[in-house]
C-alpha cells in the first residue's frame, strides 16, 4: 500500500519587492502511511503552513515531489481530492452566511450529500448554532466549523493546520477525542499543531521542521528516546556534597542544583540507590527525568527561550546534513544552536 | 453542474448583491416614481395647441431643409441659408406635436434616453458585483476553501465567470423589460406613446441589445482587475485612476500638447459609440478644406459601432485573458 502522503525535496522560495528573497522549503521530506495520526511540528515561519498549501495546489513549489495516496500531486490532485479533506491556516468564512449555509454550499460543490452537513454540525458541536452568521462566531467556533468542512468528505486523510486554535480547553478535549474516534475509523490524520502536549497525547508520529527542512521524523517514542540521556533527579536526606562526589567518583556525570541533583547516563537507578546507601548517604528522592516532545523540539529546533533574550521567529535552526530515509533521522547542527544558559 | 449550483447560491446569497439590487431596483423605482408624477393625460387643448406651434415650427423648418438641400446640391448656399451641418436636424417631419406638450411623457421620444440611464445603472451593478463577487472571495478565503474540494483553479475561476454573466444578464433582461415596460405603461396612462414605427422598434431593440452586451463587458472587466489585484477595491481603484488620469488628465494634457484627437484615445468615446451606433466628435487641430462658399472647415470625424464593439471587446478579453493567466500560476494566500 503507498504512503498516504509523500514528499521529497521539496523547495518553495518566495519572492517579493519589497521583502526580497525568502526560502521558506528547502528541500523538505515527509512521508505519512496510512492509519497514522501524524504530528507536524516546527517552529513560527518554518515551513509547515506552506508544506500543507503546496501539497494540497495552492502554492506552486519550484521543485520536488508530491504524491497523495500514490498520485502526484497536484498534477493528479482532482482524481484524489474526494478522499481528503484539510483547512490550512486560520479558517475564513464569509461572515454574513450562517454556518449552516457555508457548509451546503460546500457540500453541494463537492456533490456531497446534504444530509451529511447535519452529521458534522453535531460531530464537531455547532448543532444548535448552525444557523447563526459566521461573524457571531467565536475563533474557536469557526475553528469547529472549519473541521466540519474538513470532515465533510468523510475522508480517509484528514490534513488541519492548527485545528486547537482559539479552541477552550473543553474544546481542545473535543479535539483530541474526535482524532482519536478517526484515527479508530481509520481516518490518517496530519496534524500541524504548536500545542506539543496534545501532540504527544494524540499523534504516533511527528516530524519536525526548521527552516524549511526536515530535523526530525519517525515515531514519537522514538523520536523522544533519542533524546532520553537517562537521567534522574536525586534529593538526599543530608549532606549533598558528599553525594555529588559519590556520583562523580563512579564516572557518572552531575548537575548540582540548590536542592536536588539531576545524575545522566545512569542505566540502572538501582546502582546509584546501592552506592549511595553503601556510604550512608539516603535518598529521598529518585524520579526518572524523560524528555517529553515540547524539550525535544525546543532541542531540535534551537528555539529554548533564554531569559532576556528576545528571539525572533527566524532564530532556529538550519539543518546541516540533507535529510535520510531512516525511520528516526535527527539531522541538527549542534553548532547553529544557542548555547545553553 | 455542482460547482454552478454551488455559485448560483453563492452570488445570490451574497448581501453586497442583495445590497447592489436593491439599490438598483430604488433608482429605477425613483425614476419610474418620478417620471410618472411628472406626467399627465394631455387634454385635447393641450394637443390642439401643441399641433398649431408644431405647425408653425414645421413651416421655418421646412424653408430651412431646403435652404440647406440646395446648399448641398449646387454647393452655393442661398442668401438665407444659415445652417452649416447635417440637413437631416433640419428634416421638419422630425417635428412632432408632442414635441410641444408641457408635462406629457411621450414614450417614443422620451425612451430613447431613459434607455442610456438603464444601461448605465447596469454598467455600474455589474462592474460592482463583478468585482465584489471574486474579490471578496480572494480576500476571504472562499477561493481558497473551494479549491480545497476542486482543485480545478481554471474550471473554478470559469464557472465563476459564467455563473456571474449569466447571472448578471438574467437580471439586466428582466430589469430592461420590467423598466421599458413601466414606462411603456405610464405612457399609456398617463402620458403619450407618440407613434413608435417598426424602425423606432429596431433601433430601441438595437440599443437595448448593445446596452446588454456592454454590461457583460463591463462585468467581465470588473471580474477580471479584482482578480488580477486580488480585490475588490483593485477593480475600483483601477477604474477610478483610469476616470481621473486618463479621461480628465490626459485629456487635458494632450489639449496642451495640440493632440488632434484625443477623443479617439478615450474608452468613453468608444462606449458611446458602441450604445449609440455612433459618436461624432471634432478634431482640435487638422488639415480640412472649407466648404466652398461658407468657409467653414469642418473637422468632423465618427467612430461607428463596430469599432466600438472591437476596442471594448479586444480590451475584455486581454483583461480577462491576464486574469486567467495569474490565477492560474499564482500562490493563493
Amino acid at each position: 500500500m503507498p504512503a498516504v502522503i509523500e514528499i521529497d525535496g521539496l523547495r518553495k522560495t518566495f519572492t517579493g519587492l519589497r521583502r526580497g528573497r525568502r526560502v521558506a522549503l528547502d528541500g523538505f521530506d515527509m512521508r505519512v502511511e496510512p492509519g497514522q495520526v501524524h504530528g507536524f511540528l516546527g517552529p513560527n515561519g518554518s515551513g509547515k503552513t506552506t508544506t500543507l498549501r503546496t501539497l494540497l495546489g495552492l502554492v506552486r513549489a519550484d521543485s520536488g515531489r508530491m504524491a497523495l495516496f500514490g498520485e502526484p500531486a497536484p498534477q493528479r490532485l482532482s482524481a484524489v481530492v474526494s478522499r481528503l479533506g484539510a483547512i490550512v491556516e486560520s479558517p475564513q468564512f464569509f461572515g454574513n452566511f450562517s454556518g449552516r449555509r457555508t457548509l451546503r454550499l460546500l457540500a453541494v460543490a463537492g456533490g456531497v450529500s446534504p444530509t451529511r452537513v447535519d452529521e458534522v454540525l453535531e460531530q464537531v458541536g455547532l448543532r444548535d448554532r448552525a444557523d447563526e452568521r459566521v461573524k457571531a462566531y467565536s475563533l474557536g467556533m469557526k475553528q469547529r466549523l472549519a473541521v466540519a468542512s474538513a470532515l465533510l468528505k468523510a475522508p480517509e486523510l484528514l490534513i488541519l493546520d492548527e485545528p486547537a486554535n482559539g479552541l477552550d480547553p473543553a474544546g481542545i478535549r473535543d479535539m483530541r477525542d474526535l482524532m482519536r474516534d478517526l484515527s479508530a475509523a481509520g481516518v490518517t490524520v496530519l496534524l500541524s499543531s504548536h500545542i506539543l502536549a496534545e501532540i504527544q497525547q494524540i499523534c504516533d508520529h511527528v516530524t519536525i521542521i526548521s527552516r524549511g527542512q526536515r530535523v526530525a521524523a519517525g515515531p514519537v517514542e522514538a523520536v523522544l528516546a533519542g533524546f532520553d540521556h537517562r537521567e534522574f533527579r536525586i534529593r538526599v536526606a543530608d549532606d549533598q556534597p558528599r553525594a555529588v562526589e559519590l556520583v562523580q567518583a563512579a564516572g557518572l556525570p552531575v548537575a548540582v542544583h540548590a536542592d536536588h541533583l539531576v545524575v545522566s547516563g545512569l542505566d540502572d537507578p538501582a546502582r546509584l540507590s546501592q552506592l549511595l546507601g553503601e556510604q550512608g548517604v539516603w535518598l529521598r528522592e529518585l524520579t526518572p527525568l524523560t524528555p517529553d516532545l515540547e524539550s525535544v523540539f525546543l532541542e531540535l529546533t534551537g528555539t529554548r527561550p533564554h531569559p532576556g533574550v528576545p528571539r525572533q521567529v527566524d532564530d532556529s535552526v538550519r539543518p546541516n546534513a540533507a535529510p535520510t530515509d531512516d525511520p528516526l533521522e535527527i539531522t541538527v547542527s549542534s553548532d547553529d544552536k544557542r548555547a545553553a544558559p | 453542474m455542482n460547482l454552478v449550483r454551488a455559485e448560483i447560491g453563492r452570488l445570490t446569497a451574497r448581501r453586497f448583491v442583495q445590497l447592489m439590487l436593491v439599490l438598483l431596483v430604488t433608482a429605477f423605482g425613483i425614476t419610474v416614481a418620478t417620471t410618472l408624477a411628472g406626467s399627465h393625460q394631455p387634454t385635447d387643448f393641450e394637443i390642439r395647441v401643441a399641433e398649431a406651434r408644431a405647425e408653425h415650427q414645421r413651416a421655418d423648418a421646412m424653408r430651412w431643409y431646403a435652404d440647406c438641400l440646395g446648399t448641398d446640391r449646387t454647393g452655393t448656399p442661398t442668401p438665407d441659408g444659415r445652417y452649416q451641418g447635417d440637413c437631416a436636424d433640419l428634416d421638419p417631419n422630425r417635428i412632432d406635436g408632442s414635441d410641444f406638450l408641457t408635462g406629457v411623457f411621450v414614450f417614443d421620444r422620451q425612451i430613447p434616453a431613459l434607455t442610456y440611464f438603464l444601461i448605465a445603472f447596469l454598467c455600474l451593478f455589474g462592474f460592482l458585483v463583478g468585482a465584489s463577487y471574486i474579490g471578496a472571495d480572494l480576500t476571504s478565503g472562499g477561493m481558497t476553501n473551494l479549491l480545497l474540494w476542486r482543485p480545478q483553479r481554471m474550471v473554478v475561476l470559469g464557472t465563476k465567470l459564467g455563473t456571474l454573466l449569466v447571472g448578471v444578464l438574467g437580471l439586466s433582461v428582466v430589469a430592461s423589460a420590467g423598466y421599458l415596460g413601466a414606462f411603456r405603461l405610464i405612457a399609456e396612462v398617463r402620458g403619450l406613446p407618440g407613434s413608435p414605427d417598426s424602425e423606432f422598434w429596431t433601433d430601441l431593440a438595437g440599443t437595448v441589445s448593445r446596452g446588454l452586451l456592454l454590461v457583460l463587458m463591463v462585468t467581465a472587466l470588473g471580474f477580471a482587475t479584482a482578480t488580477l489585484g486580488r480585490h475588490t477595491s483593485a477593480a475600483l481603484g483601477v477604474a477610478a485612476a483610469y476616470g481621473v488620469v486618463w479621461e480628465v488628465g490626459g485629456r487635458i494634457v494632450m489639449g496642451i500638447v495640440d493632440v488632434a484627437r484625443p477623443d479617439q484615445l478615450m474608452l468613453s468615446s468608444y462606449v458611446v459609440a458602441w450604445v449609440g451606433g455612433e459618436i461624432r466628435l471634432w478634431a482640435l487641430a487638422g488639415d480640412c478644406a472649407p466648404a466652398a462658399g461658407s468657409g467653414y472647415c469642418d473637422l468632423s470625424y465618427s467612430i461607428l459601432w463596430p469599432a466600438g464593439l472591437v476596442v471594448l471587446l479586444g480590451l475584455t478579453l486581454l483583461a480577462l485573458g491576464g486574469a486567467f493567466a495569474a490565477f492560474h500560476r499564482r500562490d493563493l494566500a
